[in-house]
């Protein structure tokens, strides 16, 4: 595979915390091409090192080690500044923790990004309301997020991910502080941002988002140790999940 | 006890973990009372040092001068002496107008009076050095001869002939430099002059070389001191020119040059003090989350909350005393430099009396009491469940806001939206630029005000030493309270962006650059600077107003305009510092703090 | 299979092609796979049992089927005793858990692979089932089963975790030792 058809592509990548004896190694020897279109996921146990990759690939942190390629362009090379340039035009991120400015009522929250990448106030305020729309929050727009329930945060969230069109969105445990009807509205997205060709890498403990992924990776103590393709034809009907094979 | 020895040990606690806290706490207090100290007893310093003075030179209490001259009006004087009440005098001795050139050619006024070369009874001039008048030898008064910057050795001409200074001495007869005339030519007005004395047949040489103008004047003891005025009163009715000066006349002169010395030193106390509060009112906002959660984890072992507002009141109370009690000692130390802008008076100043020290000590006691009620007030209300996992308060949503922001740059948006999430935070910033514009205008007024200096002919060779004095306070006053406000300034930007930090490292995460961060931090301090700024130009106007003489000059307005903007560029470059230092920050490491 | 199209029957009287449909609409998209002739099967195993009777009904011109089947009175109360049953489909984990220990006891295969593609498998049917539920409208009753057979995935994906766990710290041991 070329390198340009990838949307993320790291190699060799070590992230290490701390210094001397109390030195972790948070990612360690990682290789990884998330082609354009692919939902990943990423599995592990909590400490793997799986929220430090997403902001090894987002920017948000420096890399020990390695190299990180984003849209193909090498970023870790990059100062703040161009990073942050980088990330207006092709990173989305979400958080467990929503990460919304709680002074901005929602649809303001999805207009920043729009706003900060130099978008006219009128094509940002059109981006965001059909955005909240796609997340069912057209009437929602002028709350704030402390009026918004924890699911309607995170649709929010998402929202102003997508605000920009980024080449790629990095979901950090999406569902992690919802519950399971929020959830389960999380996961109606994920699903028709899959089928819209969004690339998309989720970083998650649950294995139902993990399963909305064509990919799945697992990682334990900083490397992958499992690399599985979701995807593709299933062996058998459905009725075979509950003994229905004919 | 063990009570005590709790708080004790907390307040302690309290005052290791903030350095910095205490430091600007003491500072600021320090400075407020030391300015308060210095003003409010200025009439005491310096009716102490007139009163030094009068003891060391045998003082008169009545000083009887005419511009004319003759027979009839030296027998009145003398009769003036021969009066019940009065216990001893001195003259009746010559007044010569005249003029005095150094050589470095600086030229003043000069009043030479004439002595014997023996001291009398009343009015004897105390040497600080050099010996007392022979003939062909003058002495100089001391402010005077500081002002000339003569001393002993020097030559120095007067109405054309040359006389080698012989001493400097102080007295309590006239009143201080410039001010020794104390009646012109004729009785009528008098110009800036100094004081030199000479042996009388010298000053008779002297007023008949030239033909100058004379005076004449005696100096009257009186059995009882405090019936100066009465003894006036009742020879008032002379027929003759003649002007009496009651030693209490001559103690309120000296007070003439400290007349805006007061206001100056007192208004800025209180601006200081001012500043002061809201500088530690900030520091104390700063704490407020920790503070609250502090108490709540008080409370949740069990202490009262009697305890935790007794806690927090008593560090800020023990550190604001401390200031108070350094700030009166510094007071005292310089009190007499600050009552005593001329040399003419010797002694020193009494300690700051107790009324002083009360009302430094209201000051000390208000700023803690102040700047800590808010934060007291919030740690006692919360409730124990909602203190221990306090994090910073809601935000309101307020819509002319959004109508508002919808107008501007995004870094002006944030900027705007952290200014708006503390609105309290707001008015100190708009608050300390407004209290510094008001002392620069001050300052620049002072600056702008027309003035005579003491030389000959107004000629501002010798400096209008009141003018000078003035001045050299408001700088100073205006300096500490330019540096208060740099304080403020730097604390509030530092509290706003450790508040906002979450928001500006979301912000990074969309694509916001470091610079775009800095400038919305720099924003939310300058945006509540800029009213500040312009309310604190006709603030120090009409607080000045309040002081200024009928006739005094307003400064160009083009000054003014500069003060403000100037007062604005410091404060956003003060602000870039911090909020430049805090967008550096990493973003992940915040993120993940914020979660945690 | 034979308990729920003898429910079926309970309302009333019903063709088999009819019953076939009820049984897809119920099932949603797990039904898909459902023949007619599966139907047929059970119902003549029903008939044999004596717990339907099939009566022939004037057929319609343009409707070739003519067999309309009722529940018997023995029909009914099998019907009523499947009911009120409690009895719980087990899980059969023990042959996975035996496979595991197996493998390691005979050095056949490593537990930890094993797991590892159980897993992979696991997943695969999780996306799907998540796929076809997430597909479905909210409220539908296909939805509500689509999420049994999620959650119980999901439940068996982390007893996997479990075990990948435990079979990790055995290899650790025997390295380590």
């Amino acid at each position: 595979m070329n390198v340009s058809s990838a949307a993320v592509r790291a190699c060799g990548l070590v992230k290490t915390h701390g210094q001397g004896q109390s030195r972790v190694r948070a990612v360690d020897q990682v290789d990884l091409e998330v082609p354009q279109g692919q939902m990943l996921a990423v599995m592990g146990p909590s400490g793997c090192g799986k929220s430090t990759l997403l902001h090894l690939l987002g920017g948000l942190e420096r890399p020990t080690d390695g190299e990180v390629w984003v849209a193909g362009r090498r970023i870790d090379t990059l100062s703040e500044r161009a990073l942050a340039r980088m990330r207006r035009r092709s990173v989305g991120f979400i958080f467990q923790a929503f990460h919304l400015v709680e002074e901005l009522s929602a649809a303001e929250n999805v207009e920043l990004p729009a706003l900060l990448a130099g978008r006219s106030r009128r094509q940002a305020r059109r981006r965001a309301s059909l955005l909240l729309e796609r997340v069912g929050l057209a009437d929602r727009a002028w709350h704030l997020p402390s009026q918004l329930s924890g699911g309607q945060r995170q649709r929010v969230a998402v929202a102003r991910a997508l605000v920009n069109e980024p080449l790629v969105v990095l979901a950090d445990e999406p569902t992690g502080n919802l519950d399971t009807t929020a959830t389960l509205e999380a996961l109606r997205i994920f699903e028709e941002l899959r089928t819209a060709g969004q690339t998309l890498v989720i970083v998650t403990h649950d294995e139902r988002v993990a399963a909305t992924a064509d990919r799945l990776v697992s990682m334990r103590d900083g490397m992958f140790v499992d690399d599985a393709r979701l995807a593709g034809s299933p062996t058998r009907g459905l009725g075979g999940l509950i003994g229905l094979e004919g | 006890m063990g009570f005590i020895v709790l708080i004790a040990r907390l307040v302690l606690a309290g005052v290791r973990r903030h350095k910095v806290q205490a430091a600007v706490l003491l500072l600021a207090v320090t400075v407020a009372t030391a300015t308060l100290a210095l003003g409010l007893p200025l009439r005491g310093v310096s009716d102490a040092l007139y009163e030094q003075t009068r003891a060391a030179t045998a003082g008169p209490d009545v000083v009887a001068l005419s511009g004319d001259t003759g027979p009839a009006v030296t027998s009145a004087l003398a009769s003036l002496a021969n009066e019940p009440e009065v216990i001893a005098h001195h003259g009746p001795y010559r007044i010569v107008y005249a003029d005095l050139t150094t050589r470095d050619s600086t030229s003043s006024p000069v009043v030479v009076q004439g002595f014997g070369e023996t001291p009398g009874a009343v009015n004897r001039p105390l040497l600080t050095s050099g010996q007392w008048v022979r003939s062909g030898g003058t002495v100089l008064e001391r402010g005077f001869a500081t002002a000339l910057g003569v001393s002993v050795g020097d030559r120095v001409t007067i109405a054309g002939r040359p006389y080698p200074v012989v001493g400097i001495a102080v007295t309590a007869a006239t009143s201080i430099y410039p001010w020794a005339a104390q009646i012109g030519p004729g009785g009528g007005p008098s110009d800036y002059s100094g004081l030199a004395w000479m042996t009388r047949s010298d000053a008779r040489a002297l007023a008949s070389s030239q033909d100058l103008p004379v005076a004449l004047a005696l100096d009257v003891k009186l059995r009882d001191p405090a019936t100066a005025q009465a003894f006036l009163d009742a020879h008032r009715v002379s027929t003759l020119m003649v002007n009496f000066h009651t030693w209490q006349f001559t103690a309120e002169q000296d007070m003439v040059i400290l007349r805006d010395t007061q206001p100056i030193l007192v208004v800025g106390s209180w601006l200081l003090s001012f500043l002061a509060i809201t500088g530690v009112a900030a520091l104390a906002a700063g704490r407020t989350v920790e503070q609250t959660r502090r108490a709540g984890l008080l409370k949740a072992v069990g202490a009262a909350p009697g305890l935790i507002a007794t806690v927090l009141l008593t560090e800020y109370l023990a550190l604001a005393l401390a200031g108070d009690a350094l700030g009166l000692v510094i007071a005292r130390l310089i009190a007499p430099a600050i009552a005593s802008p001329t040399a003419s008076r010797i002694g020193d100043a009494a300690g700051p009396g107790g009324a002083t020290v009360a009302t430094a000590t209201v000051l000390a006691v208000a700023v803690a009491v102040l700047s800590t009620l808010r934060p007291t007030l919030r740690a006692m209300r919360t409730a124990t469940v909602t203190a221990l996992s306090a994090t910073a308060h809601q935000p309101r949503h307020r819509p002319w806001l959004t109508a508002l922001s919808a107008l501007l740059p995004t870094p002006l948006l944030l900027g705007l939206r952290l200014t708006a999430r503390r609105p309290g935070r707001a008015v100190l910033q708009a608050c300390s630029t407004a209290t510094t514009v008001i002392a620069i205008v001050a300052l620049l007024t002072l600056y702008a005000q027309p003035e005579r200096g003491y030389g000959l002919d107004g000629s501002s060779a010798l400096p209008n030493l009141r003018g000078e004095h003035d001045r050299r306070l408001m700088l100073t006053v205006t300096i500490l309270l330019i540096a208060l406000a740099v304080v403020n300034t730097i604390t509030l930007t530092w509290t706003t962006a450790m508040e906002a930090r979450a928001n500006m490292a979301i912000a990074r995460t969309l694509g916001a650059t470091p610079g775009q961060i800095a400038a919305g931090l720099s924003t939310a301090q300058l945006l509540p600077s800029l009213p500040g700024a312009i309310i604190g130009v006709p603030m120090g106007i009409g607080l000045l107003s309040l002081f200024a003489a009928r006739n005094s000059a307003e400064p160009p307005s083009s000054w003014l305009l500069g003060a403000a903007l100037a007062t604005l560029l410091a404060t956003a470059a003060l602000t870039a510092l911090p909020a430049r230092l805090a967008a550096r920050r990493p973003v992940a490491q915040t993120l993940s703090a914020e979660t945690a | 299979m034979q308990d729920a199209v003898l429910a079926m029957l309970a309302k009333e009287p019903s063709h088999g092609y009819h019953l076939h449909a009820r049984l897809r609409r119920s099932l949603g998209p797990l039904g898909e796979s459902m023949n007619r002739g599966q139907i047929y099967v059970t119902l003549a195993r029903l008939e044999r049992a004596g717990l339907v009777v099939c009566e022939r009904a004037d057929g319609l011109p343009e409707r070739p089927e003519r067999k309309v089947y009722a529940l018997t009175p023995a029909g009914q109360q099998r019907v009523a005793a499947w009911l009120a049953e409690v009895g719980w489909p087990k899980p059969d984990l023990a042959e996975f858990h035996l496979k595991l220990a197996a493998a390691a006891a005979a050095r056949l295969a490593d537990p930890v692979e094993l797991v590892a593609a159980q897993r992979r498998e696991l997943l695969r049917r999780l996306r799907e089932a998540q796929q076809a539920a997430l597909a479905e409208p909210a409220g539908s009753g296909a939805g509500l089963l689509l999420e049994g057979v999620v959650l119980r995935l999901q439940a068996d994906l982390r007893w996997l975790d479990a075990c990948e766990r435990a079979w990790s710290r055995v290899d650790d041991e025997v390295e380590g030792a």
